[in-house]
């Protein structure tokens, strides 16, 4: 008899680890991705170059994302209702004179992966892989000041890599 | 109290089968408990078909009483449920049975026949789920939240397996008319999930957490049917 019941409460034990908070979306990492794009120096490709007041913003978007300075490392979210997204890259905001806007724009087919109960689903992107950019002049032309654009990866699935590498 | 000659020849049957048989030496007499089968229904699961306008379901509860202490129990049940949350909003249907043991740790008095148990179950249920809406987590929703996208996709072949800790009561309230109440803490032992989404709810399980880790209840009202009577041993 006692044996049995110490038998039953061991087994108990095995429950209660499996205890836990499952309510809350821990959003760090595992839902929908940006896109990581890291700034380079076109004459010197392995050098990250930090971009002079870069005011980006989203076509569709009521808001600029922001404008970045000092930094080699932007992050640039997708749209998740369309394939495509179109961004604005004003470099050199800051300066009248030698402020210069080009756009970029990302393709691509979109995936909702299921995460879990708390979080839902997450989007992840794959970009098209024969025109996975378009890179256009603003208008009236002002020239371009990306000099090239490199993609390291199609896949778009989290924002532990560098999915686009930018030289200028 | 009537004993019939039926009961009496599947009682000498049993025990010559069981092995227990034992003389009645003297002439004092012998306690004895009735041993047979009890059968009833979950009166929650019923009630809350009524009141709870996602939910339908029955279960149909069990046991028969193998030796002194020991029943052997089950349980069988349908269950259809929505449930719309936060980020998803998905219907389980399915069936299940559970199969198990309770042991009477209840000590009764006179001729009491309650039971205060611990037990074990064994559970399987095979079940389908339709996704009618879910919503995409996006951290940064520069573009604007967008409205939960609507599904109606359908995961058939579902199956689990898991085991269950139970602890219940049960109370002769009227001539052999019972009522009960377990709780139950559930572990998942196997379980068949769906592509591209999850068995956040198994019918009999219940509500699933991280970690297959899950709880349940019932309250049921059941009758018990006496097949054959046993001598009580004495004590030395």
């Amino acid at each position: 008899m006692k044996r049995f019941l110490t038998a039953l409460g061991l087994l108990a034990l095995f429950f209660i680890p499996g205890c836990e908070k499952d309510d809350l979306c821990d959003e760090a990492a595992r839902t929908t991705p940006r896109l990581i794009v890291n700034f380079f120096d076109f004459a010197n490709p392995t050098t990250p170059k930090n971009v002079n007041s870069l005011e980006i913003i989203g076509d569709g978007a009521s808001d600029p994302l922001g404008t970045f300075n000092g930094v080699s490392q932007v992050e640039l979210p997708l749209r998740t209702t369309d394939d495509f997204t179109r961004y604005s890259l004003r470099i050199n905001s800051n300066n009248e004179a030698f402020d210069n806007t080009d756009y970029l724009q990302f393709n691509y087919t979109r995936d909702n992966i299921y995460v879990s109960r708390a979080c839902g689903y997450k989007t992840v992107f794959d970009l098209d892989g024969t025109s996975a950019y378009m890179l256009t002049d603003a208008e009236p032309a002002d020239g371009l000041w990306i000099s090239h654009v490199f993609v390291n990866t199609l896949e778009i699935d989290n924002e532990n890599e560098t999915h686009v590498n930018i030289y200028f | 109290m009537k004993m019939k000659r039926t009961s009496i020849f599947i009682f000498s049957l049993l025990l010559s089968l069981s092995g227990f048989s034992q003389e009645v030496k003297d002439s004092i007499p012998v306690k004895t408990e009735r041993y047979g089968l009890r059968v009833g229904a979950d009166i929650y699961r019923l009630a809350r078909s009524f009141y709870d306008d996602n939910y339908q379901g029955f279960e149909l509860v069990g046991d028969y009483r193998l030796t002194r202490k020991f029943y052997l129990a089950a349980e069988l049940g349908n269950e259809k449920k929505r449930s719309d949350e936060d980020q998803l909003d998905f219907t389980t249907k399915g069936s299940y049975f559970k199969v198990g043991f309770d042991y009477n740790g209840y000590e009764n008095w006179l001729d009491m026949e309650n039971v205060i148990s611990i037990g074990l179950r064994y559970g399987v249920s095979s079940f389908r789920q339709t996704l009618h809406s879910y919503k995409i987590f996006n951290p940064n929703p520069y573009f604007g939240e967008i409205p939960p996208i609507q599904s109606g996709e359908e995961f058939d072949g579902l199956t689990a397996t898991w085991i269950e800790v139970v602890a219940g009561v049960k109370v002769e309230i009227f001539n052999n008319l019972y009522v009960g109440f377990s709780a139950r803490i559930n572990r998942i032992l196997s379980n068949k999930e769906p592509r591209n989404f999850a068995n956040l709810y198994i019918p009999g399980f219940n509500r699933t957490y991280e970690g297959d880790f899950g709880v349940g209840f019932n309250y049921t009202v059941s009758y018990f049917i006496p097949i054959y009577k046993s001598a009580v041993k004495k004590k030395k």
